[in-house]
């Protein structure tokens, strides 16, 4: 018995080695769409129908929830001016929890069988774009999602001409993170640590490689999301170590994060997170706290709306109003002959413009050949008696 | 020699360790007596932070308690320890109970099934969201220093000395005690210590009781050094201090404080140290119990079980 | 055997009634057992009632007609229904049973706690992936890289059962789950990055995409021909489910199954009468992880992709709780246990549908549980009265006891609004009535006779309280969640062995 123990030890270290060699070439996408998705024609009635993917319960619900409230205030205020009426299908993907993408992919599936459903608004990850491409692309649906921000999704070429967002990717954010570091706190020797989830490590990549090609020494490492205590991962920062970098999603995290620094002697060494923790709880923790985020205009109208109604200030899910916008403004645009196809929609998702005086982001809404914006600046705040401010 | 980071670690490890400890007391308890792995028991040291964040809460919050700031901690702990006790009594008698002699994989499946309940009663009640304790303006976090190198908080120590002082007390009990003695004999030979007259069922739900307050102690004390509590966090703890039941010998209360230490000091030293840190700190920490299954099944302090057959 | 607080008496002409009286009122020192215990087959085949005939059908059919009535609804669910439900309710429910299977070889069959199972799923996804996807740039046939995931997967199977040579129950329930802990950490990590391991020769390598998952899996081409529908993955599916069925089936009966079944009653008999006990550990953790590895291919060809977050201790639990509800050991119960573990949050999904299945469930339980037939009758009248009363004294009394408004309507919710007390703002309310509820269950449990009938009555006024005004709100959450916990602990209470197991009469 010992020998086919001792042979299946090496036959399996050996596999692994194996696997290792091949495993590391890159190719091309091999997913190819059906020909004629989503051609049929729908008779546009007096309501149309969008399929809204988010988290409603689950580990992110809170996230997902203010996006369903921003959609959802779009739709409220569209129905109230508009003649026809936009009808939300809403398939709820429990990003985060036990089940992971599989939610999102039968959501997805229910949606692309649901045949008044004409586009969608959603999903919030950028791991479940990737899941549900098959289904919504195979369903011939066009899909715009206002908070997945990995790089790649658009620009591998799988999705192009069904995906877009409205939200600027990680690339944006790294660039305009990176450079203030350098260009404006000039500082030589940052700490970068990432909570393990696909966000949070796909930012982490970036800005390290950045401020590594300009000639910053940076440390890295990981915390879950599930971790309270970091008091271990505190000690190991370099006490020369001038700021840390928390690309993190959840801003509770990043307010215990700042609170055992300082209880740990260490008020002194800089923050900076990413939109994740845009909120006031980060901000609370003193003036050498700074973030990233995309600059919606707070002194617009719709903005002072919405925190009346909510209560909050939470302004993550603002994007997903701008999806909602596209979505039904291409499908306004399909719909001007009295039926329209997925694939109109699509086509006309494509030809988007929202100029900036109407636009909730403050900038122009069109979209480049990948599906990213055309504009997708980040803007770096600073947080001054609790408040962020932006400077940059 | 990193003597900063050397001291640092240590005192992380120290603290972890405290709190590790006591939830490792209340799974070798009770395994010691009814050989049965209570998953649910993270659980009850997550309800116990809770019970803790509510009551401090119901004296006003951290920003304006009604009372001194440390006589609110100790209030907390108080209603937390009791509390807790109670809900473990609880689970015992309406959940392990009537499985006292089913077969090996009932009371397991059946302890899995109350973690699961707990851990979504409390999404349910409380949300998904993380609860803050808010010691810095509670209480103030001052911090000592020895040197220039050595560096603890007042937390830190306070920590540290409950639960060394709440390990002394429960030691005295199981030692100098009736019920202590009685709780001894059920984990040596239930059936003859039921036939010298000891009523099974009070000693342990006395047992479920003790390593329930114990658990909700150190709930409370996670909160008020890492600030942050959230329905989930009893799995992972809960884990870890299973890990140090075994590595200090399960059915030992010595052992489950040694080996609570050393699992604390595990992960500290390991984020610290190893590469890739933190990440890997909970594989390092499990990777010590591999080993120490491998070269002392019995733990560092257990005693060889002999099995009759 | 064992039930919470005194069950129904067994009255089957002259065999003994029911577990003679204890003598100290829980458990303890049994007079009579043995003969008891020698008569527990001659009473499961003398049951009366329905179960009783249904269960005596049963076994009478032969083996292929059990097989065709299991298997029939799933062939014909793709012709009557759209994509979306048959990817909801079909797919994903034979997967799962697929899954179930596995462990039920593992748990079920040979009684090795594998806390680690999901992890050989990952395992089979992954595999899969680096050998047929756009993101590592090979594009194998599935009629190779499936044999390739199964036997690399089994081989991962045969590696984690050494773990069990030494460790019994709860030590190996511990290590396995270090295990999938460990997966799911590397899997995380495996993107060549910073965190990554430098293997030899090679270096640093993307294996896996890390946090960003493996994504582009190329859809399964079998000997060329490229499935790419959902239906043509269901019907792979439930093809290779019906396989397996009919291998374990075979395997059952035969002398590795009857041999695993004495390994899982007592081991160290099994051992003393010479069966080979640790390559029979080491060969059902292999099967399982065989399984669970197809099953992984299948799953990341479904989702073109294999995220790190899908194969965690959720999925774990899900994956325990069929084969727990279905029977350990019983492979139809396994395939009933998918069905219901995977349908009923689906239809848990709108309130409206979640309500019915609440108050079904009740009534059924009620009229079920109780006998003789007038009891359940006077707890129903009478809740329905006291429900009455309190909403009638409630809405002159506290106007805002009764504002607010049943969650998702429907006529059901709209009569219920008359009927259950649904204060404008619950609040802590809600939460305090939900820890009242948890208490009168758990005094329900300890009283009987009439008492009982007397404490159900408020307790289902408050049930109904609790629900509409809280768990409703988490219906595809939380409440899936709390249902299956308690599913869990009173099935563990009533019949250890799951539903459709063969229940086990054990001397103390």
């Amino acid at each position: 018995m010992k020998k086919v123990v001792v042979a299946a030890t090496l036959a399996a270290a050996l596999a692994v080695l194996a696997t290792a060699a091949w495993g590391s070439t890159k190719g091309s996408s091999r997913v190819a769409a059906p020909a004629n998705a989503g051609n049929a024609l729908v008779k546009c009635g007096k309501t149309r129908s969008i399929g809204l993917l988010a988290p409603f319960t689950g580990p992110a619900a809170s996230i997902g929830i203010n996006q369903v409230h921003w959609a959802n205030f779009y739709r409220n205020a569209y129905n109230r001016s508009h003649k026809t009426k936009i009808k939300f299908v809403n398939e709820d993907t429990q990003l985060g929890s036990a089940n992971g993408t599989a939610e999102a992919v039968k959501g997805a599936q229910a949606l692309g069988s649901n045949s008044s459903v004409l586009g969608v608004v959603g999903p919030a990850g950028s791991n479940e774009v990737k899941a549900t491409t098959g289904a919504l692309k195979g369903a011939g649906l066009g899909w715009v999602s206002g908070s997945a921000t990995n790089t790649q999704i658009t620009l591998d070429g799988t999705r192009t001409g069904f995906f877009f967002r409205t939200v600027p990717p990680d690339s944006s954010q790294s660039k305009s993170v990176s450079a203030y570091i350098v260009n404006n706190l000039k500082v030589k020797r940052v700490y970068i640590i990432d909570d393990q989830e696909a966000y949070s490590t796909g930012l982490a990549d970036e800005v390290q490689a950045q401020l590594k090609a300009k000639g910053v020494s940076v440390g890295r490492d990981g915390v879950s999301q599930q971790q309270s205590d970091f008091s271990s991962l505190i000690n190991k920062i370099p006490r020369n170590n001038q700021l840390v970098y928390l690309p993190w999603q959840l801003p509770p995290k990043g307010q215990a994060f700042g609170q055992q620094m300082k209880s740990l002697g260490r008020a002194g060494t800089k923050l900076m997170g990413s939109d994740g923790l845009f909120d006031p709880l980060f901000a609370g923790l003193g003036s050498n706290v700074y973030d990233s985020f995309f600059p919606v205009n707070p002194s617009d109208a719709r903005v002072a709306a919405f925190k009346k109604l909510h209560k909050g200030t939470e302004l993550f899910g603002a994007p997903s109003y701008v999806a909602a916008q596209v979505v039904t403004g291409a499908i306004d645009r399909a719909c001007k002959n009295g039926t329209a196809s997925r694939a109109e929609v699509r086509a006309q998702i494509k030809k988007t413009k929202i100029a900036a005086s109407v636009s909730l982001l403050g900038l122009q809404v069109a979209f480049d050949k990948h599906g990213d914006m055309v504009k997708k600046p980040f803007g770096i705040y600073h947080s001054v008696k609790g408040v962020f401010v932006r400077v940059a | 020699m990193n003597w900063s980071l050397f001291f640092g670690e240590l005192v992380s490890g120290l603290t972890l360790g405290s709190i590790y400890a006591l939830i490792a007391l209340g799974y070798t308890m009770v395994y010691g007596i009814l050989k049965l792995l209570n998953f649910a028991h993270g659980d009850v040291y997550m309800v116990g932070a809770f019970i803790g964040f509510f009551v401090l809460q119901w004296l006003g919050g951290a920003l304006s308690p009604a009372v001194n700031g440390w006589v609110a901690i100790a209030i907390m702990f108080a209603v937390a320890m009791v509390g807790c006790g109670a809900l473990g009594v609880g689970i015992e008698r309406f959940a392990y109970r009537p499985l006292r002699n089913a077969p090996r994989i009932a009371p397991l499946i059946s302890a899995l099934g109350v973690s699961i309940f707990l851990q979504n009663s409390a999404l349910l009640l409380w949300g998904p969201q993380f609860r803050s304790y808010d010691t810095f303006d509670l209480i103030g976090v001052k911090s000592y220093s020895i040197g220039n190198n050595f560096f603890i908080s007042n937390i830190q120590i306070l920590t540290i000395s409950v639960s060394i002082g709440l390990t002394i007390v429960l030691a005295l009990v199981v030692s100098r005690t009736r019920t202590g003695k009685a709780m001894r004999a059920t984990s040596f030979d239930r059936d003859a210590a039921e036939m010298m007259g000891i009523s099974i069922d009070r000693v342990i739900s006395f047992t479920f009781f003790l390593g329930s307050a114990l658990a909700a102690a150190g709930g409370v004390m996670f909160g008020l050094v890492f600030g942050q509590i959230f329905s989930l966090m009893g799995f992972t703890a809960g884990l870890k201090g299973f890990t140090a039941a075994v590595v200090g010998g399960i059915g030992s209360i010595p052992g489950a404080v040694l080996g609570g230490f050393l699992i604390g000091l595990t992960e500290s030293f390991a984020t610290g140290y190893l590469p890739g840190g933190s990440v890997y700190a909970n594989l390092y920490v499990f990777a010590l119990l591999i080993v120490m299954f491998l070269i002392r099944p019995t733990g560092l302090l257990g005693s060889p079980v002999i099995q009759k057959v | 055997m064992s039930s919470l607080g005194g069950g129904p008496p067994l009255d089957e002409g002259d065999l003994p009634a029911a577990i003679p009286e204890p003598v100290d009122g829980v458990d303890r020192s049994r007079v009579g057992t043995d003969e008891w215990v020698a008569q527990s087959e001659e009473r499961r085949i003398a049951q009366t009632g329905l179960t009783g005939v249904v269960a005596r059908t049963w076994e009478r059919l032969p083996a292929p007609a059990r097989l065709a009535i299991l298997i029939g609804p799933f062939a014909i669910f793709p012709f009557i229904t759209n994509e979306g439900n048959l990817y909801r309710y079909g797919l994903i429910t034979i997967i799962y049973a697929l899954l179930a299977l596995g462990l039920n070889v593992v748990v079920g069959f040979a009684g090795l706690l594998d806390l680690g199972y999901v992890a050989f799923f990952g395992f089979g996804a992954y595999l899969y992936g680096i050998m047929a996807s756009g993101h590592s740039g090979h594009h194998l046939q599935a009629e190779i890289a499936i044999p390739i995931v199964v036997v690399a997967t089994a081989l991962l199977g045969l590696l984690l059962g050494l773990t069990s040579w030494r460790l019994l129950g709860d030590y190996l329930a511990i290590v396995t789950l270090f295990f999938l802990q460990a997966f799911v950490i590397f899997v995380n990590n495996a993107n060549g990055g910073l965190n990554d391991f430098s293997y030899p020769f090679v270096g640093k390598v993307d294996l896996t995409g890390g946090a960003n998952g493996l994504d582009q899996i190329d859809p399964f081409n079998l000997f060329g021909y490229h499935i790419t529908t959902t239906k043509g993955y269901y019907f792979f599916t439930l093809i290779s489910l019906t396989l397996l069925m009919i291998m374990l089936y075979f395997v059952n009966a035969s002398r590795t199954g009857r041999a695993w079944r004495a390994l899982r009653e007592d081991p160290l008999a099994a051992e003393v009468m010479s069966v080979p006990v640790n390559r029979l550990k080491l060969l059902a953790f292999m099967f399982g992880a065989a399984t669970a590895g197809f099953t992984g291919a299948i799953f990341g060809a479904v989702q073109s992709g294999a995220f790190p977050g899908d194969y965690d201790v959720g999925l774990l639990i899900t994956i325990y709780a069929i084969v727990i509800l279905g029977g350990l050991g019983s492979i139809g119960g396994v395939v009933i246990g998918a069905l219901v573990v995977n349908g009923a949050p689906e239809l848990l999904r709108s309130s409206a549908n979640a309500r019915f299945l609440f108050y079904g469930v009740l009534l059924v339980a009620l009229f079920v549980a109780m006998r003789p037939w007038y009891k359940p009758v006077i707890v129903f009248l009478g809740t329905i009265a006291f429900g009455f009363a309190v909403h009638g004294i409630a809405s002159a009394v506290w106007s805002r006891g009764t504002e607010g408004h049943i969650q998702g309507g429907g006529r059901l919710g709209r009569a219920l609004e008359q009927w259950v007390l649904l204060p404008s703002n619950p609040g802590s309310i809600a939460g305090w009535a939900y820890f009242a509820l948890i208490v009168a269950a758990l005094v329900l449990t300890l009283v009987t006779g009439w008492w009982r009938v007397i404490v159900l009555i408020p307790t289902l006024y408050l049930a109904s309280f609790v629900w509409e005004n809280k768990l409703v709100e988490q219906v595809s959450g939380a409440t899936r969640l709390i249902l299956l916990g308690v599913l869990l602990v009173v099935i563990m209470n009533v019949r250890p062995s799951g539903i459709f197991g063969t229940s086990r009469v054990e001397i103390a």
